[in-house]
């Protein structure tokens, strides 16, 4: 049966295709956006084969050792232009960036080479990969294992033999061994030694107090005195601890055999984790994998931070976030109630709204600039002036921290929230208020005993709003106490615990930091997409639980269809 | 449903049996309304009301959509104060007091003076909550006082047998016949002195209605009811007196079984054999 093109356009289906399209796309680019930075960013966990390659350049032979990271086709006149010789008739090449590691001993992480001028590639099984805590990578053939400077193990073949894999086990039980300490000394300098360090900075200021106070109490001082002493008795010990078991992990050496044939000495002390990737089944892949992963979520950076993990970042961004709507639920319902119940309804109400309404629209930056100037200098030095003289000048507040980067992103969320609990407040319908007027209730009783907690639900989408605007908001952080690198989290065991004045790391400034400011940016890239998609899934956590607590609500005072 | 319908005749026949009895002047009057006006801005909305209420007795108010009578019932216990641009001149004693009284405390009034709406409009509560809400507000603290009051209120609406296993169960899972019963124990659970009734059935359906007007027979021993009602038939079943509004004037005022049988007015007469209205 034929219809016409009016009819067809009558009968709305040509709208009906339109909505449909609009929806698949945005799907399209959704799951799309998300599958990439999946790929990418989780890619980089598994384990890749090591090659080891034939390598002819102009008559000059080498081998190269390392992972194949991407290949690109060049234009032929491109290559050319470098110098490179191309046959006549060949209108690309291939090219292929390989990721060769041992920077120490080389120049570059990462080569470019000719596909063409590769004669030969191999996937030895005996090669290793090593993460190390300095300079990158490391890919080579395992040789000597030493004690103290005296061999305990030398073998100089390339083959998988018994006797070779004795030597790994050796390596790898000396591997073990530095891990054991190196945890055993972190424990001691972050823990033991970090809050000795934060107990005798607390007595200093306590001593300087007291000079600025002009007293006189000799008491007080000898005890600062004596506690001080106690203290750095317990540090001395620590040190000695320290020393000890410094020695004792530095003990270890290894020889390998590296690209170009040379032997090089490396203390096992620099090594994280070490494996054969071409020797390792599918099991142990997935292992690894997931150690790495878990590495990723549950570690602290390295090496400017291209390398370990990201805890702090992932702490810092949730931790704001929740102050964030900690201080922005109340601050935003309290106008809300206000200019909706209280202010009577006129020219300036209707004024301060359209202000509302536009403070949402303000850029983020404008923000960053208003919480630096305002909060940072003008409110944290006056509160530096009045609490912490003791401090200065040394800033306490009066320098971007957790605090000011919540309130700053409290104050650019705010409209979301007062607009959100508004729309809730009217949507309470009249008659429940009288209902609750005629029972003899007050004004105030009426909105803190029914309105209010009808009106939650709508508080809490404001509040998911606000999380999903702030939580991915990076340029007014940069300002106000975001930094590359925070040396402690925001929540430890010193007394406050919570320490509001300390700078944090944030996982959209770590993208655009690892991303763009690091020096080494071609390993670095896969982290950028592993953050990303990290990002995303925190902002998601965090929305998807707000969402329960309102749905919940929304069950609880399921309002009259009146 | 039968058997209702005979009790309900029964209790028909009793009240016009009273009412021939009834004088107005020999009652105790509750509320006197003494030259009422209502402004809405410049409109006039009521015209100097005079009246009385009398004391365990229903009062009903009769006339057209538009005509006063929610008007004037919500000046009983100052639901007027909340419309932006609303004035009030004249006296509403209360006992003798006038609740236009700057000194009177709103609250307090509305305590004694007790409404329920057209809509049933129970809190998203548990219908134990929705009863103890008043109390509450009061600041009763006492466990047993509110278990107490909780189930004499909802006896009292005629619904404690319904619901008493799910007391703590959601009150927005009631019919709307047994919501708008609860929000008569609600208010009645604070003990007021009056019962102002604003169309109480008119949302519901024909067997709820009639639970409604039974509880009305019931309550009047206890307190003193003004009801408003669009259904002449609802107001000559259920009330001892009758006030007939017309364009914000009360055009006739006076013992039910009179006002519908032999109307003084010709207004009066026209509605309610549905001449106009």
């Amino acid at each position: 049966m034929r219809i016409s093109f009016s009819e067809w356009t009558k009968s709305g289906s040509p709208w009906v295709w339109l909505n449909a399209g609009a929806v698949a796309i945005s799907i399209i680019m959704v799951v799309g956006l998300l599958a990439l930075i999946a790929v990418r960013g989780l890619g980089h966990f598994w384990p890749a084969d090591v090659i080891q390659a034939d390598y002819e350049e102009n008559g000059r032979q080498r081998t190269i050792i390392g992972e194949l990271v991407e290949r690109e086709m060049v234009p032929a006149p491109q290559l050319r232009g470098a110098g490179i010789e191309v046959p006549e008739g060949v209108e690309a090449m291939a090219r292929d960036l390989i990721k060769v590691g041992n920077r120490d001993f080389g120049s570059a992480d990462f080569i470019w080479a000719m596909d063409h001028f590769i004669t030969h590639t191999q996937r030895p099984a005996m090669l290793f990969a090593a993460e190390r805590l300095e300079w990158g990578n490391f890919y080579g053939y395992l040789r000597e294992v030493k004690e103290a400077g005296q061999s305990v193990g030398r073998h100089t073949g390339y083959e998988k033999t018994q006797e070779y894999l004795t030597l790994w086990a050796e390596f790898q039980q000396r591997i073990d061994r530095v891990l054991d300490i190196r945890e055993q000394i972190l424990s001691i300098e972050k823990k033991d030694i970090g809050s000795i360090n934060y107990e005798i900075e607390r007595l200093r200021l306590k001593e300087r107090s007291l000079d600025l106070e002009q007293s006189t109490d000799t008491a007080a001082y000898a005890k600062i005195e004596a506690r001080r002493s106690e203290l750095n008795a317990e540090y001395e010990q620590l040190q000695q601890r320290l020393t000890d078991l410094y020695q004792q992990i530095n003990r270890d050496t290894f020889v390998a055999e590296i690209a170009d044939g040379r032997e090089v000495e490396i203390a096992v002390a620099k090594i994280v984790r070490a494996f054969l990737p071409n020797d390792m089944g599918l099991a142990a892949k997935i292992i690894h994998y997931a150690e790495k992963v878990w590495e990723f979520l549950s570690d602290e950076p390295r090496e400017a931070n291209t390398e370990g993990g990201i805890f702090p970042a992932i702490f810092g961004t949730v931790m704001m976030v929740i102050l964030m709507s900690v201080l922005v639920t109340p601050f935003g319902v309290i106008a809300a109630v206000y200019l909706r119940e209280y202010a009577k309804q006129g020219f300036i109400t209707r004024l301060i709204r359209i202000a509302v309404n536009n403070l949402a629209g303000v850029p983020s930056i404008v923000y960053g600039v208003f919480g630096l100037g305002f909060f940072v200098y003008f409110l944290g030095g006056h509160i530096d002036d009045l609490f912490f003289p003791e401090a200065k000048p040394s800033p306490t507040f009066g320098t971007g921290g957790l605090m000011w980067a919540s309130i700053t992103l409290a104050l650019l969320t705010v409209p979301v929230v007062i607009v959100a609990t508004e729309e809730g407040l009217a949507r309470i319908p009249r008659a429940v208020r009288e209902g609750s007027l005629a029972l003899g209730a007050t004004k105030f009783e009426t909105l803190w005993k029914v309105v209010l907690p009808m009106a939650s639900p709508a508080m809490m989408t404001g509040v998911i709003l606000a999380i999903a605007r702030a939580a991915g908001e990076v340029a007014p952080l940069m300002l106000v106490g975001v930094v590359k690198l925070a040396p402690s989290l925001p929540l430890d065991t010193n007394y406050p615990y919570l320490h509001l004045d300390q700078k944090f790391m944030h996982l959209g400034f770590h993208i655009y930091d690892v991303g763009f400011q690091s020096p080494n940016v071609e390993a670095a890239r896969p982290l950028v997409y592993a953050t990303a998609l990290l990002l995303v899934v925190v902002i998601a956590l965090l929305n998807f639980s707000a969402i329960a607590i309102r749905n919940h609500l929304r069950e609880k005072y399921k309002a009259l269809e009146m | 449903m039968t058997s209702e319908i005979k009790t309900h005749a029964i209790d028909i026949a009793s009240l016009q049996r009273d009412s021939r009895t009834l004088r107005l002047e020999e009652e105790t009057h509750t509320l006197q309304v003494r030259d009422l006006k209502l402004f809405y801005g410049q409109k006039e909305a009521l015209h100097g009301i005079n009246m009385d209420i009398a004391k365990n007795r229903v009062t009903a108010f009769i006339g057209p959509s538009g005509c006063g009578k929610s008007t004037l019932l919500r000046c009983f216990n100052r639901m007027n104060d909340l419309v932006d641009g609303c004035r009030i001149e004249g006296q509403l004693l209360l006992d003798g007091e006038n609740i236009y009284d700057r000194s009177v405390n709103v609250a307090d009034l509305r305590r004694r003076v007790g409404m329920v709406f057209q809509k049933p409009n129970p809190f998203p509560k548990s219908i134990y909550e929705n009863v103890a809400y008043g109390l509450r507000i009061q600041g009763v603290k006492k466990k047993r006082v509110i278990d107490d009051t909780v189930e004499w209120a909802l006896r009292s609406a005629a619904l404690w047998d319904e619901v008493k296993d799910r007391l703590h169960e959601s009150a927005l899972g009631m019919s709307g016949g047994q919501q708008q019963r609860l929000v008569i124990a609600r208010t009645v659970a604070v003990k007021p002195e009056v019962l102002l009734l604003d169309e109480p059935a008119s949302a519901l359906d024909p067997i709820s209605t009639l639970k409604i007007e039974e509880l009305i027979h019931e309550l009047k021993r206890d307190f003193t009811i003004v009801i408003v009602t669009h259904n002449m038939q609802q107001a000559a079943r259920v009330s001892d007196y009758t006030a007939f509004m017309y364009m914000g004037d009360l055009i006739e005022f006076g013992v039910t079984d009179t006002l519908f049988t032999n109307p003084a007015e010709k207004q009066t007469e026209d509605y309610i054999t549905g001449r106009y209205g």
